[in-house]
């Protein structure tokens, strides 16, 4: 991979790149952004740089009319104009204000959206070419994606933490925080509000986008961060006795929303409700999107998170559970574990009997994040340093396994994996009981669609080796992103998704998990770190 | 003779080996060795290595399960009629509080009270207060050991003490343990003890013993 070396302010960043973007977007999936007002269309002039050493495109007219023959001969340029193919060495001279929130790219997504080819709906407005967005409301993350409503193009997009995450990182704990005080739960309600309108306006600002034609906004989530967005019943879910009863979180404030985000006064904003217990509009919106119901064939998504959403398809009914592993996989919980952000290991891989890996963005690394972890267990254990328990066998000296040692250290520790252990074993009895309620095996399955945590890094074959997936050929396995957001997406643009969602909830059976007999036994044998058992 | 095989016995089990270990236990029993000698030279010493083996970094589950259900097949194959020993040192009532339903660290703690020579009775998980305080009034119990996964159940173990005290069972020693508790003080929680890990909660018990 060609390595782009910025400086920015006083510090300087190494970023290895895929060619076919521009110097601005490639920079955008940093923390050193670049000043923007045009979404990238050479026609604003913020976004300048400085070519130190590097071969790139020659300027392009916008370019000329902007910056004028004089600064281009300096190397000044717009990195929205400049496509780098090889190494390059640049100066921000222009970089963005810190914000909370990070772009998303918009190629993911336009990939499966030509793979799902729903009918738009017909908007009628009094707005002409009016603009929708959609939000996936989740525990740790807030993502948001502006669309032009006549076209479905995504325009711009955001991520960023949910700010309740100061009340606690998981449900039960901001649940309870909720219910103790009626000040905690108005406030938690309120940061994501204003959450949601800071996203926006960062697009607003950044990408030149006028907020007043957004007449439409969709909203999904799992039920907690529901119930806590419009403050009715977050109590419900902490008795077991809700869990498989539909819990009403539909708020019932929105036109005030609109006001507060200063968006299109009279703009229809619609919170898809969730379906039942735990489980959430997330999902439902992760399985219209990934359309796994779409035939006979069996198939199964997996919408990793802390809380992993597991929905199985045997042809005629969704089996829908949910799977408390703890944060392992997003990167928490462990003692070396990062978000997948700059300076994580994503990716390791092995060489006679050498480790090697990869970092996010710059060289510097700082942890390891969920794909980082499942490739660096795996890859322990082909090289006989780690048993299928969790034990170190005596090829690893010491306490613990050191993949990076010097100035800068990453240690596996013996309690990193048996936090890991768990978290596997949570997410593979979930499928296994699944697959067995369905009277399936793995060998039923055509499909299997992987959601959330890992984005597209997931080494599929190291997750199979472990035991995180079923053993099916690795071509039947995709990585789809945010199925949640897709999802949202055809929701906000569709009749049709709508229309399948209905369809969908008939279909659906809630298994809980708690009342499995044999959990524990399944659990057990899923804390092995080998293939998941059954054909 | 048996020497030896309580030291194959020690071995199966610290290795998680199950059917080895009946195995073994099966010969001990063949050749008259008491089961209460091959609970406390076997099981007891099992648990105390692997005591020894999970402190807090070094904790795996896994391993501990594996232990643990060597132990409670060999438990069976010494008293068939219930896998625990006919007289005990004592009785402790576990539980999981309402709307805890995680039960798996809770049947470690079983595990090793019963290898450790004490009767567990269990009120299972989703357990009302009032449950645990009436099992533990008709079971003379020793102690009452409330195990807690999840953050929500802490204002229930609070008052576990209160109603005790209420009800003149203020005798009874209350411990908690489990993920969502054990970082918490005894005084916070309001109960005797707090235990890191089953092994911790083991020792406070023996303490108990001792004292009185
Ligand atoms: C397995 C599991 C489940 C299983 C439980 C099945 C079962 N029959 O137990 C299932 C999938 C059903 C489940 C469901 C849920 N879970 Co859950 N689950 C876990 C998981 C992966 C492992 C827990 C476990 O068994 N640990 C192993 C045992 C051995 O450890 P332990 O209990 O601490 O026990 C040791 C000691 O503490 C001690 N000990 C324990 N109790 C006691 C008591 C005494 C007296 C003593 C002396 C010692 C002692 O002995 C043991 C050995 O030393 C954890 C995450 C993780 N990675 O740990 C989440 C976790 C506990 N679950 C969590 C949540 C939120 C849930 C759900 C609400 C999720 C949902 N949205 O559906 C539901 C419902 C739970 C409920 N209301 O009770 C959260 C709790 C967060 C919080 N702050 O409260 C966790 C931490 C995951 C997370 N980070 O989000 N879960
Ligand atoms: S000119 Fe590059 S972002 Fe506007």
């Amino acid at each position: 991979m060609p390595l782009l070396i910025a400086k920015i302010e006083k510090s300087e960043r190494r970023i290895p790149f895929t060619p076919g973007r521009s110097l601005r977007d490639i920079l955008d999936a940093t923390e050193s952004r670049v000043r923007s007002g045009c979404r990238g269309s050479g026609a604003c002039g913020f976004c300048r740089v400085q070519i130190e050493a590097g071969k790139v495109n020659e300027p392009t007219p916008n370019e000329y009319t902007l910056l004028g023959s004089a600064r281009l001969e300096k190397g000044i340029r717009l990195a929205c104009q400049v496509m780098p193919e090889d190494d390059l060495r640049i100066v921000v001279l222009e970089p963005a204000p810190k914000s909370n929130w990070r772009s998303l790219f918009a190629e993911e997504d336009e990939v499966r959206r030509i793979k799902t080819s729903l009918t738009l709906r017909e908007f009628q407005s009094e707005v002409e070419h009016p603009y929708g967005v959609a939000v996936d409301l989740g525990t740790t993350r807030i993502s948001l994606s502006l669309l032009e409503l006549s076209s479905g193009k995504r325009l711009a997009g955001r991520y960023g933490l949910n700010p309740q995450m100061r009340f606690g990182s998981d449900i039960m704990t901001r649940l309870v925080a909720a219910s103790e005080s009626q000040i905690q739960a108005q406030t938690m309600r309120q940061q994501v509000i204003e959450a949601i309108g800071e996203a926006m306006l960062d697009i607003a600002t950044r990408e030149g986008i006028n907020l007043k034609i957004v007449t439409r906004l969709a909203l999904v989530g799992n039920t907690a961060m529901l119930t806590l967005l419009s403050g009715r019943n977050y109590g419900m879910l902490l008795q077991p006795s809700s869990w498989m009863s539909y819990v009403d979180c539909l708020p019932q404030d929105t036109e005030s929303w609109a006001v507060s985000w200063d968006i299109y006064p009279r703009a229809r904003i619609e919170v898809i409700a969730p379906l039942a217990g735990f489980v959430g509009s997330d999902l439902l919106a992760g399985v219209v999107a990934t359309r796994v119901t779409e035939n006979e064939a069996g198939a199964l998504l997996i919408d990793f998170g802390t809380n992993s959403e597991i929905a199985l398809w045997d042809g005629q009914t969704l089996w829908v559970t949910s799977a408390a592993g703890g944060p392992a996989f997003e990167g928490s919980g462990t003692s070396c574990g990062i978000p997948a952000e700059p300076g994580a290991v994503y990716r390791v891989s092995l060489e006679n009997g050498e480790l090697d890996f990869a970092v996010i963005a710059d060289g510097k690394v700082r942890g390891m994040c969920g794909s980082g972890l499942i490739d660096l267990i795996a890859n322990l254990v082909k090289s006989g340093r780690l048993g299928k328990t969790g034990r170190f066998t005596s090829n690893v000296p010491g306490e613990c396994f050191k993949l990076v040692e010097g100035e800068q250290n990453l240690y596996l520790t013996k309690g990193d994996v048996d936090v890991f252990q768990r978290a596997k074993a949570a997410i593979g009895a979930g499928i296994n009981i699944l697959l067995e309620k369905a009277g399936m095996g793995s060998r039923n399955l055509h499909r299997i669609c992987i959601g959330g945590a890992f984005g597209q890094f997931l080494n599929v074959g190291n997750a199979q080796d472990i035991g995180l997936l079923p053993n099916i050929q690795t071509d039947l396995i995709e990585l789809c992103g945010n199925t949640a957001l897709a999802g949202c997406e055809w929701f906000l643009l569709s009749s049709e998704a709508t229309k399948s969602l209905e369809i969908l909830t008939e279909q659906v059976k809630i298994i809980n998990l708690a009342q499995c007999d044999d959990f524990e036994d399944i659990f057990f044998k899923n804390l092995y770190i080998e293939p998941m058992a059954g054909s | 003779m048996s020497e030896l095989t309580i030291n194959r016995l020690l071995e199966a089990l610290l290795e998680g080996n199950q059917s080895l270990a009946v195995v073994e236990s099966r010969k001990l029993l063949e050749n008259d060795v008491k089961p209460e000698r091959i609970v406390t030279e076997g099981i007891e010493s099992a648990m105390t290595q692997l005591d020894a083996k999970c402190t807090v970094e070094q904790f795996n589950l896994l391993e501990i399960m594996l232990v643990g259900r060597a132990v409670m097949e060999v438990m069976k194959v010494l008293y068939p009629t219930d896998g625990s020993p006919p007289d005990t040192k004592g009785i402790v009532v576990t539980g999981a509080l309402e709307g805890d339903v995680h039960d798996l660290g809770k049947n470690i703690l079983r595990i090793v009270l019963t290898a450790k020579g004490y009767r567990v009775v269990d009120c299972g998980t989703d357990c009302p207060v009032e449950k645990l305080i009436d099992t533990a009034a008709q079971e003379a119990a020793l102690t009452i050991g409330v195990s807690g996964l999840i953050t929500t159940v802490i204002p229930q173990v609070r008052q576990v003490t209160a109603i005790l005290s209420e009800r003149g069972l203020g005798h009874i020693k209350v411990m908690a343990g489990g993920a969502a508790l054990k970082q918490a003080t005894a005084e916070s929680l309001n109960v005797d003890f707090v235990a890191q890990t089953a092994f911790d909660g083991v020792h406070y018990i023996d303490q108990i013993l001792e004292v009185k």
